[in-house]
């Protein structure tokens, strides 16, 4: 059973919950088609 | 990646537990020209103060996109100079993929944070000696070779 991946979808809403979390960004280029 | 990596069970439960994801269109301005985005997949590791660490471009099936992520923890923690944090890293990396593509640079980056550490030399021979036996053809074995003499 795979783990749901929650995805931020705004820079800054990233960096500000990784820099509240510690963790670092995967940043994922996608071509939504 | 949607249809194989991002549903592989492993691969998001280690993202989730590990990473802030963050998903943007390839062609979403300003970030396509600042990061230089021209063909997908694109992804880029960064640091909770958004400055980039590692990256790739292409598919990585799941075998390759856990130990893709946990270079890219390594690095931030080697750039940082946080060496035991580094070589904890590196060291379960190359326990857990030592088939990956990211092994050969976690065993040059393993080998450089130990001597950092200890600035004991031997620990960039072993660097040269594992990259020659264990992946002779790697990009990465004769950027250690000038460690082959201590």
């Amino acid at each position: 059973m795979s783990e749901e991946i929650i995805w931020q979808t705004g820079m800054d809403e990233a960096l500000n919950k990784a820099g509240e979390q510690g963790s670092p960004i995967l940043l994922d280029f996608f071509n939504p088609g | 990646m949607d249809a194989v990596t991002y549903p592989n069970a492993k691969a998001s439960k280690f993202l989730m537990e590990n990473f802030v994801p963050l998903r943007i269109p390839y062609d979403e301005q300003p970030y396509m020209d600042s990061f230089k985005v021209r063909w997908t997949p694109r992804l880029f590791i960064m640091d909770p103060e958004g400055s980039t660490h590692h990256d790739a471009q292409g598919f990585l099936p799941p075998d390759e996109f856990v130990p893709f992520l946990k270079l890219g923890q390594a690095k931030i923690a080697f750039n940082a100079n946080r060496l035991d944090a580094a070589v904890d890293i590196l060291e379960d990396l190359l326990k857990e993929s030592a088939a990956s593509g990211s092994a050969p640079e976690a065993v040059y980056l393993n080998g450089v944070s130990q001597f950092k550490k200890t600035h004991d030399a031997v620990a960039l021979k072993k660097v040269y000696l594992r990259l020659k036996f264990d992946y002779p053809h790697s990009s990465w074995t004769p950027r250690a070779y000038p460690y082959w003499h201590f």
